[in-house]
C-alpha cells in the first residue's frame, strides 16, 4: 500500500539538510583575550585547546564561526554571545 | 561553584559600586545612546530588516538580563559593611556567590567606557583622561576574576 510509505518520504523531504547557517564572532579592542576562551569553554563546551584555537582565529583573522546549524539555534547561540558582551553575527555559510 | 572572595581596597569598592549603579540606569533606560548599541549590535549586518526583527524581540530581553547580572554585583557590594573615610584604602573583602554576573557585568562596563573614550572606534584616545584609568583598572579586576573562573572549570 503506497499510502503507508507516503508520509515516511514527506519527512525525508522536510528534514532534508538546508544550507547551514553560522554564528560569527567578530574581533573587538575591548574584550580581554582571556574572558573570551572563558566563554567560549563555558558556552560552548569547548576544550581549552579549542576555545583558545577560535579565540586566536577572531584576534588574528578579524573573525571566526563558532556554530553551525540551523538559524534559529544560530541566533540562539549570537544572543548569548550579545549576553557575553561578544560582538556575534548570523549568516548563511558561504557556498 | 565554589563561592569566590574578592579583595579590593574599599575605595576600589565604592568606585565600583558607583560605575555598576550608572550602568544599571543605562541598561534600564537605554535609548538612543550608542554603547547600548555596542550591547546588543545587529545580527545581520547586511539585513537591516531582519536585524530591526530579531532586536525587537530580544532587546528587552537581553537588556532585562543586564540589569538583572548589574543588580546581582550591586547586592554583592552593597553587603560591604561601611567604615570610616580614613579606611578608604584599607581591603575589604566581597563575598561573590555566583561569579558569571560579575564576568558579564565587568565586561559590559568595560564596553560602555570603551564605547565613551572612542576605543571601540579604533580612533585615537585619551590616555590621561580618567575614564581611561578606571577602563584598565576594571581589565585588571576582571582578568583576575576569569583566571579563578578558569581555574575552576
Amino acid at each position: 500500500m503506497s499510502t503507508l510509505t507516503t508520509p515516511e518520504l514527506d519527512e525525508q523531504i522536510e528534514v532534508a539538510p538546508d544550507v547551514p547557517w553560522q554564528t560569527v564572532v567578530w574581533d573587538d579592542p575591548v574584550n580581554l583575550m582571556s574572558y573570551v576562551v572563558h566563554v567560549f569553554r563555558e558556552y560552548f563546551g569547548f576544550s581549552q585547546e579549542l576555545a583558545t584555537k577560535r579565540m586566536l582565529q577572531v584576534h588574528h583573522d578579524g573573525h571566526a564561526v563558532v556554530a553551525e546549524g540551523a538559524r534559529e539555534q544560530m541566533e540562539l547561540h549570537a544572543q548569548a554571545m550579545h549576553d557575553y558582551g561578544l560582538w556575534a553575527t548570523v549568516r548563511k555559510a558561504p557556498q | 561553584m565554589t563561592h569566590v572572595i574578592l579583595t579590593l581596597t574599599r575605595v576600589e569598592a565604592s568606585h565600583l559600586a558607583d560605575l555598576v549603579g550608572q550602568f544599571q540606569a543605562l541598561v534600564t533606560e537605554p535609548e538612543g545612546d550608542p554603547a547600548v548599541e555596542r550591547l546588543t549590535p545587529d545580527v545581520y549586518p547586511n539585513d537591516a530588516e531582519a536585524s530591526r526583527e530579531f532586536r525587537d524581540v530580544t532587546r528587552d530581553d537581553l537588556l532585562g538580563r543586564r540589569a538583572h547580572d548589574a543588580a546581582t554585583v550591586a547586592a554583592d557590594l552593597a553587603r560591604i559593611e561601611p567604615a570610616a573615610v580614613e579606611e578608604a584604602l584599607s581591603p575589604v573583602d566581597v563575598s561573590i556567590a555566583d561569579l558569571d554576573p560579575w564576568l558579564r557585568t565587568l565586561s559590559a562596563v568595560r564596553l560602555v567606557l570603551a564605547s565613551r573614550l572612542g576605543i571601540t572606534d579604533g580612533a585615537e584616545h585619551d590616555e590621561d583622561d580618567p575614564a581611561y584609568g578606571l577602563y584598565e583598572w576594571l581589565g585588571y579586576r576582571l582578568e583576575g576574576l576569569v583566571q579563578v573562573a578558569e581555574n575552576e572549570s
